[in-house]
């Protein structure tokens, strides 16, 4: 049988990254064991609009989208394995640093952090792999 | 099931040294995902600032501490993100990643970014377990 491969629909409409702003994006995707969400921008999950902040204020509205996401399709930032976050500076990099350390479990997931021209006037993007 | 892979020797505990909120690699699922390794001392955790190249070569000498720790190697390289703070040394990194992945090259994708500590290069990679 070939390996699961699944595109999962955020229950909450607002934070399906595809029908809120018409990207060609699925939010979530399951392929094999893993889930693999989609770079997330700060939105309000009320909303659906992108929210504009610091680089701690973004960070934390999506970390808390993410762990709606990745709980509404069956894992938790438990089983995230690989987070990439992508900042407009790495002189914020401690600015995420410190509110991501707030969500994530200890031991917490590998990462990587790099510094990028980010779309849309974005401080912060994050991606990640997780266990399904 | 998701297991930490510990740091190999202490300086490559980016956590204990600099306070990221990372372990130096997760094995989850048959694979292993590394976080983002950097051209830093084994030992001591001390910035090995250099050249592209000279940073490149510390990097894949933590990459196979790493990944030999976690039974795997270099030869099992799955995907490769190299990041270079600029895109004019692309060159310079092909000559220095070639000497490391001999065998069957895992897959790669090159770009240029804002790299920690004003460092040259950081590889971000996959292995299979």
């Amino acid at each position: 049988m070939a390996p699961r491969r699944e595109v999962i629909v955020p229950s909450v409409r607002t934070l399906d990254a595809g029908s809120s702003f018409g990207q060609a994006v699925s939010t979530v995707v399951r392929g094999g064991d893993f889930l693999f969400v989609c770079g997330l921008s700060a939105v309000d999950a009320r909303s659906g609009e992108r929210v504009r902040g610091t680089t701690a204020s973004e960070t934390r509205q999506i970390l808390i989208n993410l762990k709606q996401l990745l709980e509404a399709a069956g894992s938790s930032l438990d089983k995230v394995v690989k987070v990439n976050v992508l900042l407009h500076s790495m002189l914020e990099a401690p600015n995420m640093n410190e509110v991501y350390a707030s969500f994530f479990p200890d031991p917490p997931p590998a990462r990587t952090v790099c510094g990028a021209r980010l779309p849309d006037g974005a401080k912060v993007i994050i991606e990640c792999t997780a266990l399904a | 099931m998701r297991d930490v892979v510990a740091a190999p020797s202490s300086g490559l505990d980016l956590r204990q040294h600099y306070g990221h909120h990372q372990s130096p690699a997760i094995r989850a699922g048959g694979l292993i995902f590394c976080s983002g390794m950097l051209p830093v001392d084994s030992e001591t955790g001390e910035r090995r600032h250099g050249t592209l190249t000279s940073e490149a070569h510390v990097i894949f000498g933590n990459l196979k501490l790493l990944l030999e720790s976690a039974g795997s190697s270099l030869d099992r390289l799955v995907q490769v993100h190299a990041l270079i703070y600029d895109s004019i040394e692309y060159d310079v990194l092909n000559r220095v990643y070639r000497q490391y992945v001999a065998n069957g090259p895992p897959a790669r994708t090159v770009w240029a970014a804002q790299i920690e500590a004003g460092f040259k290069v950081e590889l971000d990679v996959i292995a299979a377990a």
